[in-house]
């Protein structure tokens, strides 16, 4: 057996675990390598040393030590219960923690809100304004509003200039194509007029001069209001609603003496009186009569003026508004005549202004 | 294991009802087993003391858990163990062990005291008393591994017998033989270098 094998049967020789025949060989072999014998005998020497060195006293005052210990361990949870007091105020103060950080994350959303769209459509409300096509848009659906008589009635209910703005952005949408139709139609008006597109700050103000005029006839009170009856308003609404009339302006010197020729020529002519204000007179006529309804009046005006009939022309206002009209507000919307329209049974509503010189 | 009267199973019945009077009957029979394997584990009185301690308190908290009366001999030791390695890796961490040289004093029961730095069994008279070779080997075991120091400390300071440290340990007795014959070897040679 050589050393190694020898020296790992220390232990088991010191502890008497080695069966005899292998207790001899390692016996023998410590006998003949001095080497491993005085290995065997510090091994000895150590385990000695081992088995000798017993057990250390306890230190003095281990006991009540321990037992202050396990005081302190009872009072500890007493601690953590107070501690669990402190613990209710501990939420108490972050739910309203919580909640100013919900509140403040809500104004946060809501302020971002409120500026983003703002600044995003900006833009684009300028884009739009700046779009002559869709002022023109705007501008045609305003005129279209009219013709349909639809403002009338709204701006009754509702005179709010903001609120009259709702209500045409919540009608329903015109379909593409009129939209297009009405969009390019007033653009070729205006390149043959060869005035330049105004800027778009010019449209927006002529969009909102529309609008103002539109305000300023509803609140332009009606001369006598007392002498139109609800019954002659109302159908000289729908006249209005269904056709523009035409204005005819006599020149007359004798008030009293053509006013009842004046009846009297329009029921000659098969026509009726409509609406009868100072010198403003509204008459439905056959249509086809008009010619010489006009050749006849122009005989009840004064015979000393040359130009007897000093304008006729398409009216698209409110008809109650032209007494109060200037000259040139007068033309300006004279440029804007269009077609005289006749009503399914073929008679036409012409106003006609008496100018006494 | 040293030859010590098992506690009765009364005593550890009434310790797992809370009865104080059974658990400090508990403590004074298994303390000193308690403390000296902390002593030789960490090597110091202090350490050696708190961790027994602990390992009491651990016991006077969890004892109710403890189903069979019968092992609680060696389910103390378990728990004194895990103490120790927990306690080792924390003082480890702080390198509590580092400044501890061979020519550094030791740690008495009486304090400090230089190191031995001859064979203790040269002079038969004044170095072979009990407390000298107490810390002539407790130098030797502190330069161990801490499972090497585990072994030597259960099996030849404590004298739990191979069954027992398998038990503990969770290995087989060939293993906890070869390693401890590993350790014990180790400690000869440590010791050997101290003593010269």
């Amino acid at each position: 057996m050589d050393c190694e094998k020898v020296r790992d049967q220390f232990s088991s020789l010191w502890e008497k675990e080695l069966i005899p025949s292998e207790e001899k060989i390692v016996r023998e072999h410590l006998a003949s390598c001095p080497e491993c014998q005085k290995e065997f005998e510090q091994f000895e020497k150590t385990m000695g040393w081992l088995r000798s060195a017993g057990d250390v006293e306890i230190p003095e005052g281990f006991l009540p030590e321990l037992y202050k210990k396990m005081d302190g361990r009872k009072k500890a949870p007493l601690v953590e219960k107070s501690r669990g007091k402190w613990s209710i105020f501990t939420p108490s103060f972050k739910l309203p923690a919580q909640a100013v950080a919900m509140v403040a994350i809500v104004f946060l959303v809501l302020y971002l809100t409120k500026m983003m769209p703002m600044e995003v459509f900006q833009p684009r409300e300028a884009e739009q304004t700046s779009s002559p096509v869709l002022v023109e848009k705007k501008s045609e659906q305003v005129s279209a509003q009219k013709e349909m008589g639809k403002e009338q009635k709204t701006m009754r209910t509702l005179p709010e200039t903001t609120r009259s703005k709702d209500i045409n952005l919540a009608q329903a949408p015109v379909p593409e194509e009129e939209k297009l139709k009405e969009a390019y139609a007033p653009r070729v008006k205006a390149e043959a007029k060869k005035t330049e597109p105004p800027s778009p700050k010019a449209e927006i103000m002529a969009y909102q001069r529309i609008d103002s005029k539109e305000e300023a006839k509803v609140k332009i009170p009606s001369p006598e209001p007392g002498r139109v009856g609800k019954g002659l308003a109302a159908k000289e609404e729908s006249l209005i609603a269904s056709k523009p009339p035409q204005e005819i302006i006599l020149r007359i010197s004798d008030r009293e003496k053509v006013i009842p020729q004046l009846h009297e020529l329009v029921k000659q002519f098969g026509g009726e009186m409509v609406t009868t204000e100072r010198n403003m007179f509204l008459a439905s006529l056959p249509s086809d009569s008009l010619l010489e309804f006009e050749k006849e009046l122009a005989s009840l005006s004064d015979p000393t003026q040359a130009d007897k009939v000093i304008a006729k022309k398409q009216i698209t206002g409110s008809l109650r508004a032209a007494p109060g009209m200037k000259r040139d507000e007068i033309d300006e919307k004279s440029k804007k005549s269009a077609r005289p329209a006749t009503d399914a049974e073929g008679r036409i509503t012409i106003r006609i202004l008496l100018i006494q010189e | 294991m040293k030859t010590s009267p098992r506690i009765q199973k009364e005593v550890i019945e009434k310790c797992k009802a809370g009865d104080e009077k059974a658990f400090a009957e508990v403590v004074l029979h298994s303390q000193k087993k308690v403390f000296n394997i902390a002593y030789r584990m960490l090597g110091n009185m202090e350490e050696a003391k708190d961790l027994a301690q602990e390992v009491f308190l651990s016991v006077f908290e969890s004892i109710k858990d403890l189903k069979e009366e019968i092992k609680f001999e060696a389910w103390l030791t378990q728990i004194t163990l895990n103490h120790c390695r927990n306690r080792w890796k924390y003082l480890k961490r702080r390198q509590y062990f580092n400044s501890d040289s061979l020519d550094d004093p030791i740690e008495t029961e009486d304090g400090s005291m230089p190191r031995a730095i001859v064979d203790p069994s040269d002079n038969p008279e004044t170095l072979y008393e009990k407390k000298s070779i107490q810390q002539f080997i407790q130098r030797g075991l502190m330069k161990l591994k801490e499972d090497q120091r585990e072994l030597i400390v259960l099996r030849d300071l404590q004298g739990f017998s191979y069954e027992e440290m398998g038990q503990l340990l969770g290995l087989p007795e060939g293993t906890i033989k070869s390693k401890l014959h590993r350790a014990r070897m180790d400690l000869k040679e440590t010791l050997e270098r101290c003593a010269h």
